[in-house]
């Protein structure tokens, strides 16, 4: 099901001051996509996704899941959350202590007075589908924190429903779990014909899971994008710099041609080849990824795009070096792959491809 | 349920203010039937008395004395449990528990029944094996109070010292031992004053609970002529010619400021303790200090202390229940047992009526202050507003006002209005003394029900009441339990708001145990005593299986 969110704000009141945590938000959610909310702490994601559900009601505005309105500043409607017929993963699981692992995924069966046989059948489907069979008549709190997360996920996943939302679920869990967790939850959505909304502040988990990111500060919408689009061709400064590790690199327009612009910085003239569509003499960044700054020992040939430089400091992160380049004034952060043979205090050549340099506006 | 707080804050005002007020108007009246015109001939009449100086000072001496005696033994015990690899550690968590089973007035009597110079059991005995003439043991004394109210409050004081003792940052001691203190030098230098906190606490909750003890004044103190502030208050309310309430007003005055500063005290030392006990998380087990030959002598005293706390309590009530007169244990003494208390109490239509208006109040009544302590401990934990904090701090301040003092102001308010003299009276009284003891186990339960526990049931399309019956109520059933059970074995035992509320008509049985004692009638107080006993285990236990069963039932019926 899709859900359109139409001009929604929401205001919060601390200390007798009106502190916006959304501010004339604009959005749909195609149907069945993994839909990811990314962003910093504080910028109204987990707001939005509660406004989606119905434990928040927002100050206006509209939002409609599917055909219904469940949300209508003008139209005075407000469904409640129990009867949209979602489904919410949370932060914190929110598994029900007191009962064990089938009462939990069978609750929004029971809730509905459906036949026992089929809460039965169901709910053995489910936990086989999340990889939890035997586990039924064990209470919820004896499983550790990646079952538990499961238990939550198949409780869900039980009703079967059009919509799913998911509130930092994989949060709790260690960094190996986190990865494991993330790949199996990609598999189960992709097998389900189901919409996904996913709020997160991680953007490896944004960008391995999602089909669509819309990228969120201080209470709006700043960018909505495939995961690919967002991370090689942002428009804008805050996202590039946020979903990635990034250059950023002051600059002014010196000439500006199609498919290319050259950009004034204090490294040097700058080609570049993606998002070109400034003007001369205007002031932008040049976004450019480690991965995509080529480093070779010794001084090598002059060309355009060809900066000389000196390691200032090699730190081994694991599957690479990351190196910090000065060039001129300016650091660069690279990424130098182990066998390259480069140390500590270096002179080196960095070679840029133009068509790896994105113009950004400021 | 936010519409709800200025409800709540209105009945648990009335219920902690009320009789504060009442008692402040009534020690500058001068009789219940002239309430409110102004007189200090209360004030003059009470503090020029030249016995009050006396008073006073037993008061002092019976309460610092019970805080040292309780305190000093739960700091044995507590680091004996944590700290040693002495035996049966269950056994510390019985003693822990179990003594507040047993009414504080039967455990006073049957340390009287053992000790009294007359013919107390212990004395008999002596006084025949070695033919003396005087009786050894005078239990009607400073002294016998002090070790019995210690003994009394020890539960309280262990309760408070353990954790702390546990939590103890065990590398404070070994950076002592490593340069080179003794164990004892050790434990004198570092141990007790960094637990020095927990230590004041306990003090001053025990020098609290002594304040308001009216059982082992009125059944120790006052037949050797030994009066407290306490018993004073009642010397002036229930016996001489006249009951002189403005009086004891003002009296009761000295003993609620006292109360009042007292915990303040201890809410400011339990605030700053969190600074001092250093909570170490990185789960390192102390070593536990090898006893070696002091192991067996050291368990046995703890075995002897928990003997004398639980056991002999219960076996001299039902040994004296049995026997016709008081006589020391022996065959003919067997031989003469006989039901005649029992029967003699079953045909006593007093203590019948006690029995009845006691299990009334026990059940109905606490049924009723959980229902009540069930909203006001939502508002506390879950609406948290600054109306909320007035709720929080209203009912942790009535935790320290003294029964008696309570009743007495109750009195002023009561003897006004068509309650006075029934069992409803009794009921408002035990509810505002005894509120805080339901609020601490649900507002804990309240605690452990995270907001997302509610939220996901709504998401799952359970409606609000759906919700309450399937995952609050479920959750709170523990915190529910206990509170009932809490105030139930409370209302059971009684005595000192009912010595000045009840009346003839509304006797209930602690009341009545205390009339038996002043009367020196062992067998039947004994017989009435063993009663109230089974009642509060009997309550406790039904209590547990039924929310045993309730969390069951819904796990079945889910299934």
């Amino acid at each position: 099901m899709e859900i359109r969110i139409r001009d929604l704000d929401k205001y919060y009141f601390s200390e007798g001051k009106k502190i916006p945590a959304l501010s004339n938000v604009q959005l749909t959610i195609p149907a069945n996509r993994i839909f990811t909310l990314l962003g910093p702490s504080g910028c109204g994601k987990t707001t939005l996704l509660r406004c989606i559900v119905g434990l928040e009601t927002p100050d206006s505005g509209e939002i409609t899941i599917g055909d219904t309105i469940v949300w209508s500043k003008e139209k005075n409607t407000f469904v409640p959350p129990e009867k949209r017929g979602l489904s919410m993963v949370f932060q914190t699981y929110a598994i029900w202590p007191h009962m064990t692992v089938f009462d939990n995924v069978a609750y929004p069966l029971q809730v509905r007075k459906e036949p026992k046989e089929e809460i039965k059948r169901k709910v053995e489907k489910t936990l086989r589908f999340v990889q939890l069979e035997g586990f039924e008549n064990r209470p919820a709190t004896k499983l550790s924190g990646g079952q538990q997360q499961r238990v939550a996920l198949a409780r869900a996943l039980a009703p079967e429903p059009k919509v799913i939302l998911f509130d930092e679920p994989l949060s709790n869990l260690d960094a190996k779990l986190r990865e494991e967790t993330r790949k199996e939850l990609r598999g189960f959505l992709t097998k389900l014909k189901i919409t996904a909304v996913y709020v997160t502040h991680d953007r490896i988990e944004a960008l391995s899971l999602s089909d669509d990111i819309a990228v969120m500060r201080a209470g709006q919408i700043v960018e909505i994008g495939t995961p690919k689009s967002i991370y090689f061709d942002s428009e804008q400064q805050f996202v590039a710099d946020f979903i990635g590790r990034a250059n950023l690199i002051p600059g002014k327009v010196a000439s500006a041609k199609s498919g290319s612009a050259v950009i004034d910085t204090p490294m040097g003239p700058m080609a570049c080849h993606k998002r070109i569509e400034s003007s001369p003499g205007k002031e932008v960044t040049v976004c450019v990824r480690p991965e995509f700054i080529q480093v070779v020992r010794g001084q090598g040939e002059k060309g355009p795009n060809h900066f000389t430089g000196k390691v200032e400091s090699l730190v081994f992160v694991g599957d690479a070096y990351e190196g910090e380049i000065r060039v001129g004034e300016t650091r660069l952060i690279t990424r130098i792959e182990p066998t390259a043979n480069i140390r500590e205090g270096d002179d080196v050549l960095l070679r840029i491809d133009p068509s790896q340099c994105s113009v950004l506006l400021r | 349920m936010a519409r709800l707080t200025p409800i709540l804050i209105a009945l648990v005002g009335f219920l902690t203010v009320c009789p504060v007020i009442m008692l402040l108007f009534g020690s500058f009246s001068q009789g219940l039937g002239a309430f409110g015109t102004f007189t200090l001939a209360k004030y003059i009449q009470a503090y020029t008395d030249p016995a009050l100086v006396d008073i006073l000072l037993n008061t002092v001496v019976f309460t610092v004395g019970s805080a040292l005696v309780a305190t000093a033994l739960a700091l044995f015990m507590a680091y004996l449990n944590t700290r040693t690899n002495i035996p049966f550690k269950t056994l510390f968590q019985i003693i822990s528990i179990v003594p507040m089973m047993i009414p504080h007035i039967l455990f006073a009597v049957s340390w009287a029944i053992l000790l009294n110079p007359s013919n107390g059991l212990i004395n008999l005995f002596l006084k025949q094996l070695l033919g003396l003439q005087q009786s050894p043991f005078n239990i009607y004394s400073l002294w016998g109070m002090i070790l019995v109210e210690g003994l009394l409050d020890l539960p309280v004081a262990y309760l408070i010292i353990a954790p702390a003792m546990s939590s103890f940052d065990v590398s404070l001691e070994e950076s002592s031992k490593v340069c080179g203190s003794s164990q004892f030098r050790t434990l004198t230098r570092i141990t007790l004053p960094v637990l020095r906190p927990a230590i004041l606490a306990s003090m001053t909750l025990v020098a609290i609970r002594s304040i308001e003890s009216f059982a082992v004044p009125s059944t120790l103190g006052m037949p050797g002529r030994i009066y407290l502030l306490s018993t004073h208050i009642y010397r002036v309310i229930a016996t001489g010619f006249a009951a002189d309430y403005g009086m004891a007003a003002a009296v009761g005055m000295s003993a609620l400021s006292a109360s009042i500063t007292l915990i303040i005290l201890y809410r400011y030392l339990t605030r700053e303790s969190e600074k001092y006990v250093t909570i170490s998380s990185r789960g390192y087990r102390p070593a536990l200090i090898d006893l070696r030959r002091a192991k067996v002598p050291l368990f046995l005293s703890v075995a002897l202390l928990s003997f004398v706390l639980i056991v002999v309590p219960v076996l001299v009530l039902l040994y004296s229940s049995l026997v016709p007169y008081t006589m020391v244990p022996s065959l003919k003494a067997f031989t003469m047992m006989s039901w005649k208390h029992w029967v003699a109490i079953a045909k006593d239509p007093i203590s019948l009526l006690a029995l009845k208006n006691s299990l009334f109040l026990g059940i109905a009544g606490a049924g009723l202050g959980v229902v009540l302590t069930l909203f006001i401990a939502y508002t506390i934990v879950k609406v948290r507003t600054a109306a909320s904090g007035i709720l929080e701090s209203l009912s942790f301040l009535s935790f320290s006002f003294p029964g008696i003092v309570i009743g007495v102001g109750f009195m002023w308010f009561f003897v006004r209005t068509p309650l006075y003299s029934t069992i409803w009276a009794l009921l408002i009284g035990y509810l505002a003394t005894y509120l805080p003891y339901g609020i601490r186990p649900l507002t804990s339960a309240f605690v452990q029900i995270h907001r997302d526990l509610e939220e996901s049931s709504r998401v799952f399309g359970a409606g609000t009441l759906y919700t309450l019956r399937r995952i609050i109520i479920p959750l709170l059933v523990p915190g529910i339990v206990a509170a009932w059970i809490l105030m139930a074995t409370m209302f059971i035992r009684e005595l000192s708001v009912s010595v000045v509320l009840s009346r003839p008509g509304t006797e209930v049985m602690a009341v009545q145990i205390l009339r038996f004692a002043e009367d020196g009638l062992w067998g039947k107080l004994s017989a009435l005593g063993i009663v109230m006993i089974l009642i509060s285990t009997t309550l406790t236990a039904l209590a547990t299986a039924a929310g045993a069963k309730w969390t069951k039932v819904q796990k079945v019926q889910a299934g």
